[in-house]
């Protein structure tokens, strides 16, 4: 799939930049017939050729290796299944073909898409609202007593011959007592409206915040710097401003709140100009996300610096334990800043992180490719995300296979946030890192999995599982 | 049908006497002025209770033809006060008209699933009203 791309996108840049096929070969130093098998999708372009040919087309080399695409490509397959557009599902190829050859086309369907799913919620949390809303309930049903009130004497008043004045003047009484309380209620119910701070949140804000993380692959340079450079600002152990917040928290928790508090003060003006200049992020909405999101992005690199840090990550091959130990984070701090060894030059393993609470709602994502992680609602019960929630505080790992034949290393851990008051659930949020299970022999958890017999079969959500035997199964595929 | 067409009909039996009670279930005094008034014009006797437990406690107590019953209620609201009647042998046959500002149709199920005679939907007209006690007494 990422090679279709690749020869359909190195071909319309060629024609951008008014190469022809044996000019642009001869740069790189091909045959013109060899791209043109590249270009055609016979051969695959890759590594240090991929690099030339981005350099001659004016592009980075990540533009070129079809990841973004095959993003787009999952979003478009995504939207085809949308029980709500119901449509025929088209061939993969055909996806493949719009991304490729009309890439504003793609965007503006995503963009569509996103905009009617955000109507869709706003619609459902309105009805909602006016269906349950315990003020607007009490108010019609106040309205409606004022108009039966005012009704009933109007039709008596209106249609009794022979009444008497005395009953005329007690009927004329009750229209229009019930006319004052029915304006009263009208204009509490409007003040209602004028003075709700009800808000229907977008849908959407935190998929463009996945985009622009996506699109940054998690890693931002500036805000790295700015860390390393203000790194001994950190107020010493001890001396944390933790404020009645933080009353029962964890020692990891208050280091990190007091490292949220210096990012505030080092890197605001970055994460906004970041923030601002960036065109995944339309909305202030999604913006207000983002920047909450630098600013943690800022404290991790605070606590942990990058080069120690992947240094330390290499060497004890990624044990979150004795990374959380070593640098005096929370498990769910390293598993994140795991996530974010991706310097050109010096990167980690590129993992997938995902966080769910025990209900299985996502709050937290980033997909690799090749691994889609749902936006909405639960991903394959047999990831072990979901297991987790079994042994809170065990570390749960099995190497999975997906339908497309790519294979991961899955390990995760439900860890509890927050002491629990006496007698509510406790609070446990599950964290999922997954890497190719190319790379599982850097990673300690893959440690003792037999990484052929013990495979998996996986998903990534039912909707897009072709996995018609699975027990796991929720509901029906709506792919074959 | 015009309620002044409503009133001057005469009752079956032709007297234009009534001796048909009518308790009326209902909290809002100004709903209740006209219901008592129309019911009395058309000769019946009126009763009036604001809650759920004073309906159920007169109509144990005395005999009445029908009940006009408001659903919102304070404390036992309609639907209890349906419920124990419809369970208690000496009232499982009285008419039992429901008053409610609630017009889904899943409310209407629920009363008449519950022993409802009749279900009229607020704003009401009085015509309907007095019809409908009319046809559920036989007058």
């Amino acid at each position: 799939m990422t090679g279709t791309l690749t020869g359909l996108k190195i071909r319309s840049l060629r024609k951008n930049a008014g190469f022809t096929q044996s000019a642009l070969a001869g740069r790189v130093g091909i045959s013109a017939s060899y791209l043109n098998l590249i270009e055609g999708n016979k051969r695959p372009a890759a590594g240090a050729l991929i690099v030339r040919l981005a350099a001659e087309l004016g592009v980075a080399p990540s533009e070129l290796d079809g990841h973004a695409e095959r993003r787009l490509i999952e979003m478009l397959e995504e939207l085809a299944t949308d029980p709500r557009i119901g449509g025929k599902t088209p061939k993969t190829r055909a996806t493949e073909d719009l991304v490729g050859r009309h890439p504003e086309w793609t965007d503006i369907i995503l963009k569509l898409y996103r905009a009617f799913r955000d109507q869709s919620h706003a619609v459902l949390a309105l009805a909602d609202r006016l269906n349950r809303d315990p003020f607007l309930g009490e108010s019609v049903h106040r309205m409606l007593t004022s108009v039966t009130a005012i009704s009933s004497a109007a039709e008596i008043l209106g249609n009794v011959d022979d009444l008497g004045q005395a009953d005329r003047e007690r009927f004329l009484t009750i229209v229009a007592a019930d006319s004052a309380r029915l304006s009263q209620t009208a204009r509490a119910l409007l003040d209602f409206f004028d003075n709700s701070t009800m808000r229907v949140r977008s849908a959407t804000s935190m998929e463009y915040v996945d985009a622009f993380i996506f699109q940054s692959d998690n890693y931002f340079p500036a805000l790295e710097a700015i860390a390393d450079k203000h790194r001994g600002d950190m107020p010493p152990d001890g001396h944390h401003d933790t404020g009645t917040d933080l009353a029962n928290a964890s020692p990891e928790s208050i280091r990190f709140a007091a490292a949220r508090g210096l990012a505030w003060e080092i890197a605001e003006n970055h994460v906004n100009a970041i923030t601002d200049a960036h065109r995944a992020l339309p909305t202030e909405e999604a913006r207000d996300l983002a920047r909450a999101a630098l600013i943690g992005y800022v404290a991790g690199a605070v606590l942990m610096p990058y080069d120690r840090f992947l240094k330390a990550a290499e060497d004890c091959r990624y044990d979150l334990d004795w990374l959380s130990r070593r640098f005096r984070v929370s498990h769910e701090q390293a598993a994140h800043r795991v996530a974010t060894l991706r310097r050109p030059g010096a990167t980690g393993v590129r993992f997938a992180y995902m966080r769910s609470d025990a209900s299985g709602y996502v709050t937290k994502r980033l997909p690799l490719p090749g691994l889609p992680l749902p936006r909405y609602g639960t991903a394959c019960p047999m990831w072990p995300i979901y297991g987790a929630f079994q042994t809170p505080g065990i570390t749960a790992r099995c190497f999975g296979e997906l339908p497309s034949g790519e294979r991961f290393l899955f390990f995760a851990r439900a860890v509890e946030k927050q002491p629990t008051q006496v007698g509510h659930p406790r609070k446990l949020l599950s964290i999922m890192l997954a890497c190719p299970a190319a790379e599982a022999p850097r990673v300690a958890y893959g440690d003792g999995l037999d990484a052929t017999g013990a495979m998996l079969p996986v998903g990534t959500v039912c909707r897009l599982c072709t996995r018609m035997a699975c027990t796991h199964r929720q509901e029906a595929p709506l792919i074959a | 049908m015009r309620l002044s067409h409503i009133l001057s009909e005469k009752p079956e039996g032709g007297t234009g006497l009534s001796s048909q009670r009518i308790l009326i279930a209902e909290d809002e005094p100004n709903i209740v002025e006209s219901l008592r008034f129309i019911l009395e014009r058309a000769r019946f006797e009126v009763d009036v209770v604001a809650n759920g437990a004073a309906a159920l406690e007169r109509l144990r107590r005395e005999r009445f033809s029908a009940l006009i019953l408001d659903i919102m209620l304070p404390g036992m609201d309609g639907f209890d006060v349906l419920r124990a009647a419809r369970e208690d042998r000496a009232l499982a046959s009285l008419p039992i008209i429901v008053l409610t500002a609630k017009g889904q149709a899943s409310d209407r199920d629920a009363a008449m699933a519950g022993g409802a005679s009749a279900y009229i939907t607020k704003p009401f007209s009085n015509a309907e009203v007095v019809a409908q006690v009319r046809k559920l007494t036989g007058m």
